[in-house]
């Protein structure tokens, strides 16, 4: 059953077809508004800007441009300083995390992820944000 | 010749008595045959003259007998005495005091006088007198003469004299021969000796040239090492082929003095030497040649890693092993050092790192999906999956999730073998990780029939750990413990505490492993022969994984089995100081 409709916006990217697909059911589950999935850094980017979602979903290692290069482009970025980051990825290593984090990302994800756990952490965003209202 | 020989050959008193009596007996033939030519001229008393003879003749066959038999020599004095005797005879037989024949006395006077013993002397004078005085002695006085009874007494005093001074002589010639041969003995003595020496020593030179070509040999293979040796200030007195060829520097200790420090890092000797901290009460004259060979200085022998620096000015990290020189009285003259390169061994790390971090992302990734659409199949609230259905989904999560759990093992020793793995260590109650790892594996152990069970598990005990990973081995462990143990069977778990250490105790009443097994039991992906005959699942990772664990706590590993009845394994660690025992 899906969450009632959110007002939150979200841009996901992952190289993985099936992987991104997954992700945008579990976005939907949980009412989130889906604005772009895309299967690159680059075109991720460019949809960030333009849209300025709430939150973005990022594969860490995608071809070219990589999540860790997005989420720093993100938080160089002022108008982008409300967006909540999530890394998504199968690095599982302490230090790997580290760098996301130190990047700038608010949350380290692993795969495999259960997408009834990302449809729930996404609505706690969603609930967050209404209580912040 | 040898000295030995001559003195043999030329010894005093080992001359047989039948050659000394010769010359008796050549002059007994003399005097018999003048006797038989001349016999008015020179017998004057034909049965003395005789029995002379007879004496004579008896004499020189003892004497003869004598010769054959060197035991008796010693009582070969008979043969002179008997001599004395016949010449007694010969004398009266040939006309007293003007016999022609009186000088023959002479012969076994000086027999005597040879012989060993001052005393000889003494008995030649008695034998000369016995000569004289004979006519006396058978009856008839021929002594009517005053100057005839002079004679009588001197010339025994007279030939007794010489006999003293020929013994003495002979005695004196004898001490001398005796010395020469002790001297002979003790040269003979040396000789040998030396000999054995010489070809002891020919044969340490042998032995010696061969270790000197094994050790040129080894020397000039090794190319892969840098060996360097320096005395006691890092002045460098040994260059191998593998220096000149790693660091691009050929160096000529006998030509140039160069110091070993000139080859390292600088920045990085100077850190060293700061973190050191040299105590002020000791004179540090050179700290970045003192930080190289800190450890090595105190005896002992150090390794680690270093920055050399080659002869263009390019780096590269060194495996580097740093040993006392000592001369061979034990006292210390310098050091050496023995380097390997590690920028091929560092470029293999990085290739296996990139390789796991590749396999770890390319299985994880589709793992993902798999789990991830088998749980959106079963949270389908549009579609209604039969049991069927759900069982099916049930196997396929299964397998994915051991799939999933075998790439992290996989990584986990990855990470193990490139030194990479560290705990995070932090006061831990070990006694509520057991409950915990205990409650964790009781529905697949109920599931399988067999009970887990604490055995005095204490309130608290705190150590220093790393709670994930102290569970994620016990829980190891447990795991292995149910599936070797057969339906029915009973999994212990305990822990005791005793000087610094808490041990933790897995026992099982399971299939056990096979004594000659043990001992492999923590290699990589080996799996006892009793498990692969029960089908026992399983990859060969889990006591590998659980071992590092521990070893990282600073802990050791022990297991013993025996078939049929059961197996234990146990994990001491470290309590943390102030360890609480509730």
């Amino acid at each position: 059953m899906n969450e009632p409709e959110s007002s939150l916006r979200i841009v996901i990217a992952d190289d993985d077809p099936d992987i991104r697909a997954l992700v945008s059911i579990a976005t939907k589950r949980a009412g989130l508004e889906l604005v772009d999935a895309l299967g690159d850094g680059e075109s991720a980017w460019a949809a960030i800007r333009e849209a300025k979602p709430d939150i973005v979903l990022l594969d860490v290692a995608m071809p070219g441009m990589t999540g860790i290069d997005v989420t720093r482009l993100i938080k160089a970025d002022e108008t982008l300083d409300r967006t909540r980051i999530l890394l998504l990825s199968a690095a599982v290593s302490e230090r790997d995390q580290a760098i996301g984090y130190e990047a700038g990302a608010d949350e380290y994800l692993i795969k495999p992820f259960s997408p009834r756990g990302l449809s729930e952490r996404l609505s706690q965003f969603a609930r967050q944000d209404e209580a912040s209202v | 010749m040898t000295l030995g020989s001559l003195t043999h050959r030329y010894t005093l008193g080992e001359v047989s008595p039948l050659a000394k009596q010769a010359p008796m007996a050549a002059m007994f033939v003399i005097a018999i045959t003048l006797g038989a030519l001349e016999s008015g001229l020179v017998v004057h008393e034909l049965y003395s003259f005789v029995v002379s003879g007879f004496l004579a003749a008896a004499a020189t066959v003892l004497a003869a007998i004598f010769s054959t038999r060197p035991s008796l020599w010693h009582f070969a004095l008979i043969v002179p005495s008997v001599d004395f005797i016949a010449l007694g005879f010969l004398r009266y037989g040939t006309g007293g005091p003007g016999s022609a024949f009186a000088a023959y006395v002479i012969l076994p006077v000086i027999w005597f006088a040879m012989e060993d013993g001052r005393q000889n002397a003494l008995y030649a004078m008695i034998g000369t007198a016995i000569a004289l005085f004979l006519p006396l002695i058978v009856g008839e006085n021929l002594l009517h003469d005053p100057s005839e009874w002079l004679r009588a007494i001197i010339s025994p005093v007279t030939f007794g004299l010489a006999a003293a001074i020929v013994n003495e002589v002979s005695r004196q010639a004898r001490y001398r021969l005796d010395s020469m041969r002790q001297l002979a003995a003790e040269r003979e003595e040396m000789l040998d000796e030396t000999r054995d020496h010489t070809r002891a020593l020919a044969a340490s030179e042998a032995h010696l040239r061969e270790l000197e070509g094994l050790m040129r040999n080894v020397w000039e293979a090794a190319t892969e090492q840098i060996v360097v040796g320096t005395d006691l200030t890092g002045l460098i007195d040994v260059w191998n082929r593998g220096a000149t060829r790693i660091l691009g520097a050929h160096i000529d200790p006998l030509a140039e003095a160069r110091y070993i420090e000139e080859f390292h890092l600088t920045t990085e000797l100077d850190e060293r030497a700061e973190a050191l901290d040299f105590p002020l009460w000791e004179t540090v004259a050179n700290p970045r040649f003192a930080a190289l060979i800190d450890r090595a200085r105190q005896g002992d022998p150090d390794a680690g890693e270093w920055t050399y620096v080659r002869a263009d000015g390019s780096t590269f990290p060194v495996h580097l092993s740093v040993t006392p020189r000592m001369d061979d009285s034990g006292v210390p003259v310098g050091y050496l050092f023995i380097g390997r390169d590690l920028t091929r061994e560092r470029e293999v790390n990085r290739l296996k790192d990139e390789f796991i971090g590749l396999i770890s992302h390319e299985l994880r990734t589709p793992l993902s999906s798999i789990l991830g659409y088998l749980e959106l199949m079963r949270d389908d609230d549009e579609t209604e999956l039969s049991s069927n259905q759900l069982q099916y989904l049930s196997v396929a999560e299964r397998n994915a999730n051991r799939l999933l759990r075998l790439v992290g093992d996989l990584l986990f020793t990855a990470q193990v073998d490139s030194g990479k793995f560290r705990v995070d260590k932090s006061e831990v109650d070990m006694s509520a990780i057991i409950r915990a790892s205990i409650e964790t594996s009781r529905p697949v152990a109920a599931n399988a029939g067999v009970t887990v069970e604490g055995d005095g598990i204490p309130e608290k005990i705190v150590l220093a750990g790393d709670s994930v990973r102290l569970g994620q081995a016990l829980d190891n462990l447990i795991s292995n413990a149910v599936k070797f143990t057969p339906r029915g069977g009973t999994v212990t778990v305990g822990i005791s505490t005793d000087a610094g250490n808490a041990c933790i105790s897995v026992s099982d009443t399971g299939i056990g492993i096979p004594a000659d097994e043990l001992d492999k039991l923590f290699g990589r992906f080996f799996r006892a022969t009793t498990a692969t005959k029960n089908a026992v699942p399983g990859v060969g990772l889990g006591l590998v994984i659980t071992r590092a664990i521990v070893h990282a706590h600073g802990g050791e590993m022990a297991v013993r089995s025996e078939e049929g009845v059961g197996t234990t394994f146990e994990m001491t660690l470290p309590l943390a100081v102030g360890a609480l025992v509730e």
